[in-house]
Formats: C-alpha cells, structure tokens, sequence
C-alpha cells in the first residue's frame, strides 16, 4: 500500500508529443528568416564586392606564385614538404576515408545529440585545436628554414659574431631537404648480403613513383626517400599518436573512443585551417613564407 | 420587443479576402487558405510538396538555432541559389577557349546586372563551402553520426567531395589567368596519384594541358554532371534524416 502511494505521488513522465513544437511555423519561419538574412547578406556583398577577373588565359605566361583554389591550397601547402604522390592523392584519400569511417569505428550510441557530449570534450577540442596549430606552424616554419634565419639574426644582432652563419655541420637540420644534403649519405653506406645500402635500394617494386623512367618501380633514391616520403608519413601518422598518448594517459581526459574521435577530428580540421590559411596568406614567389603585405604575383 | 442578436455581416474587407482568396482557381491551386490551426499546421506540412520534407512535429530543443545555425539547410539553399544564378549565367556564357573570357566581360560590363549575378554565384560557391564543413563539423561535435546515422555521414563526406568539386570545375570557366593556373595546379596534383595518375589527370583535362577539352568537360560536369550527381546524394541525405528519426536526440 506505501509503495503504490509513492508511485502514485511521483511526477508522469512527460510525454514525447509535449516535447514537441509544430514544424510550422516553428521551423518553417527559422528557416526562412535565415534564408533572407543569407540573401541579403550575399547581395550586399555582390554589390559592393566584385569576383576577381584576371587577364585573359595564357598558358605562355604564368603567374609566380601560382595557387589552387583556396580551399585545395592545404594539399598544395602540403606538397611543399613531401612527395607529390602523397600531398596530392594519397593523403588526402586516407584523410577522407578516415573521415568517412568515423561512425563505424565510434560505434557507442550515447552522447549523441547534445554539443560535445562527453566530459572532457570541451577541454579535448580546445587542446586539440591548439597544439595542432602551433605544430602545424612550427613545422611549416621548420620546412621553411626559419629558425635557421632566425638565429643567425639574433646572434649578429646581440653582436656575439656579426658574421655568424648557420654552421654547415648542422645543415641537416635547416629544414626537410637539408637531411638530404647536410648528411654525406655515401659515408654511412654499409652492405646486408649482396645489396649496398643505400644504392641498391632503387628498383624495388612497389608501385611508388620516384625519378626512375619505369612508374612502376620504386626509385628509393634513398635521402630524398628518408625527407620526402619517410620523415613526412612518420610525422603524420606520429604525431596523432602521439596526441593520443598524451592527451590519455598524461591529461588523463580521454576515456571513450568518442573522446579519441574528437581530439583528432579537431586535430584534422586544425591542420586543414593552418595550411589552408599558410597557403592562402603567407605564400608568395617561388611558394617562400611572406608575410601578406609582401605577397606580389609576378608573372613570368 | 427585445432586439435579437445577428450574426454581423461580412463587412467589405471580408468580402474582398474571399474575392481574392476563396475564389475556384485560387482554391485549386491552394487548397487551404492561410494554415493558422494545428491541424492545417501539420497538414500543410505533410501534402505540401516543398513543405514535405519535413517532419510535421520536431522536438523543442532542435528548432534552437544554437542546436544546428541552419547549417545544413541553408548549404542547400546555397546549392538553390547558384543553381538559380548558375542557370541564368549560362545564357550569357559559351564554353568555349575563343569566347569564354569575352564572354565574362561582356556578362560584367553590357549585361544589365550581369556583375552582380556572377558575384552572386562566386560568393555563393565559396560560402556553400565554408557552410558544408561548418555543417560538418555541428553533426560532428553533437555526436549526430552515431547509430543509426553511420550511413548518412559518409554520404554528408561524399556530398562534400562533390561540393568540392563542383567549385573546382567552376573555377576554369571565366578563362583567365587566375582560373587556368589554378587548374594546372590542381590537376597536376591529380597527375602525381602513383596509380593511374597521368592517366586520370588525362581523362580530366581530355589532353595533356588545360585547353578546349579541358574547358569543355569542366563545363558540362559543372552544369549538369555534377549537379545530377549532387542532387541524387542530396535526396538520399534529406531522406534518410527524416527515416532515421530527424536530428539526433540524447538517448
């Protein structure tokens, strides 16, 4: 008897159709309002900002720099820093296979429906933004040097050595190329069995382009293999990793694949942001780092 | 005697509404006048051939803009607009490498509002592109791809590889240097691909550099392959968010 008087007491849940609004014109005038707002928005800025029109096609003379539409421009910043196969198709596939094969590996139902779902995921996303950016940033800036011009500023400006340059012992670390040219790879040959390394690492199947004639043989030819295809798959797939690891077992914040979902995620859209931007903004003649103001297309 | 109470009498401005409104050719193409009941409400919604997308009932929390901005609806309304505008371009504009950048100039300087329309479509195209990933990233972050939608966002990932793409065709139609550098640019990127690439980057351009082949299938998969293409992963996208219950909900 208590207990059904209890039951009796407590509050019906509420039920589902209570929940519920009239699609009209709750949702119908949303909808319409932002598409005006959307129009006048568009005309406003047709009116008063015209699409460029550059002259006439002429493939005799071409533009330096040249740049992709903005919104190809992270896979041509891309391509400054690796092998064209991967900066063209191959990275951009996995990344959009990746992209696609999110909800069959977060398979977990909850936390859906609600703005980041899951306890840590506002601190996960902000992270997650962050350090991808300053890594991205700092990688470009690597790959173009700029420590290298850097330094040799600060130490002729503080007037240690006014006419200090990099030391040519430390060229393998200007930037990606300089692993190519600033080891003497020939002193470091060795040989397994009948092969030298590394000269007889050309001709190897794979299907991988390199400089050979024949596309269907790999031309490891070896230190730019190490720079171009080697250090900048390492870093893309490390460097995730790496995130991975830290933000779970260091930050402690990741405790379903959900969380691991979104620290990439963000990750991903961070680096697309940066290299996208980077390329827009920051790439004048011969694709050097400028900055915007600097930035003169010369056509040549 | 006392006055008895009448039903008052259609006053003029009535008389007018059902001049207008209750006529027999009015109420044949509208069928109910202006929906203020529920009943016409959800009615209007569910026979409505535009209106009937939508559910007839949505739970409170998703008609809060701060649940979605509208970002998913208003890319299509971009695709409707460049659409709109990309066919009243193309009565100006013949693909071909003679007259297309005259085209383009004698859209902007003798074409009564000819500017405006091509402004129009190219601010269109860059925002339908920032709408698609910004609406990517809201079904991303309220977890609206989980089961039952897993399909539903590859098909969101595949209707953005053709949004893409269908700006990247666009771009080499005004034949000018900034459009056929960007395609020589993008489509050497093609080229690089370790399997077939020479061979696509072929297919695409039609040659081995951008010219009248190149123009020729950039334009006809800009104005009706793409957009065929688009709007049959569209249908699939809009129907399955109505089959698998509108937008995703806390369990």
């Amino acid at each position: 008897m208590v207990s059904q008087a209890v039951s009796a007491v407590r509050a019906r849940p509420r039920r589902e159709r209570e929940e519920e609004v009239l699609v009209w014109p709750d949702l119908v005038f949303v909808e319409f309002i932002s598409a005006v707002v959307f129009s006048i928005a568009l005309m406003v800025l047709s009116a008063f900002i015209n699409a460029p029109l550059l002259d006439r096609a002429d493939p005799n003379t071409t533009p330096n720099p040249s740049k992709a539409p903005w919104y190809f421009l992270n896979l041509q910043e891309l391509l400054l820093h690796m092998e064209p196969a991967w900066a063209g198709v191959i990275v951009p596939t996995i990344a959009l296979i990746l992209l696609a094969a999110i909800p069959y590996w977060d398979r977990a139902a909850d936390g859906q429906g609600t703005w980041f779902g899951t306890k840590h995921a506002g601190k996960i996303t902000v992270w997650s933004f962050c350090i991808a950016s300053l890594i991205t940033i700092w990688l470009i800036l690597y790959d173009g040097a700029k420590h290298v011009e850097w330094t040799e500023d600060i130490i002729r400006g503080t007037g240690l050595n006014s006419d200090f340059i990099w030391p040519t012992w430390l060229d393998w670390a200007r930037n990606l190329r300089g692993l190519d040219t600033g080891i003497n790879w020939s002193d470091l040959s060795f040989t397994i069995g009948p092969f030298t390394m590394f000269e007889d690492w050309r001709a190897i199947p794979l299907g991988i382009p390199g400089t050979t004639t024949d596309p269907w043989l790999l031309n490891l030819n070896f230190p730019s293999f190490l720079s171009q295809q080697i250090v900048p798959v390492a870093t893309m797939v490390g460097l995730p990793l790496l995130l991975i690891g830290f933000t779970k077992h260091v930050l402690g914040w990741i405790q379903t694949r959900r969380d691991i979902a979104i620290l990439i995620f963000t990750g991903f859209i961070a680096v697309f942001i940066v290299t996208t931007v980077v390329g827009q903004f920051f790439r004048g003649q011969g694709q050097e780092l400028r900055p915007p103001w600097d930035i003169v297309v010369v056509e040549e | 005697m006392a006055s008895v109470e009448r039903p008052p009498g259609k006053g003029f401005n009535d008389q007018i509404y059902d001049l207008l409104f209750r006529n027999y050719v009015w109420q044949s193409i509208f069928r109910t006048g202006y929906p203020n009941t529920p009943r016409n409400q959800m009615l209007v919604v569910a026979t409505n051939v535009f209106l009937h997308l939508h559910p007839t009932r949505i739970h409170r929390t998703h008609v809060k803009i701060t649940h979605t901005y509208c970002l998913g609806g208003l890319s299509f309304f971009m695709f409707l607009g460049l659409t709109v505008t990309g066919v009243l371009l193309m009565f100006y504009y013949v693909p071909s490498v003679e007259r297309a950048y005259a085209d383009i100039q004698a859209l902007e300087t003798n074409v009564r509002f000819g500017l405006l329309l091509r402004n129009l479509h190219r601010w269109m195209a860059h925002a339908m592109i920032i709408l698609v990933l910004l609406h990517m990233m809201r079904v991303f972050y309220t977890g609206a791809y989980k089961p039952p939608r897993e399909f539903n966002w590859v098909v969101g990932v595949v209707l953005f590889i053709l949004t893409l793409l269908l700006s990247f065709t666009g771009y080499l139609l005004p034949w000018d240097q900034l459009a056929f550098w960007a395609i020589t640019v993008g489509t050497t990127m093609v080229g690089s691909a370790p399997v077939l690439g020479d061979e696509s980057k072929f297919l695409l351009l039609g040659g081995f550099e951008v010219g009248t082949n190149a123009l020729i299938r950039f334009y006809t998969l800009h104005v009706i392959g793409l957009p065929l293409v688009i709007s049959i992963f569209l249908a699939v996208h809009f129907w399955r968010v109505r089959r698998d219950g509108g937008l995703a909900r806390p369990l």
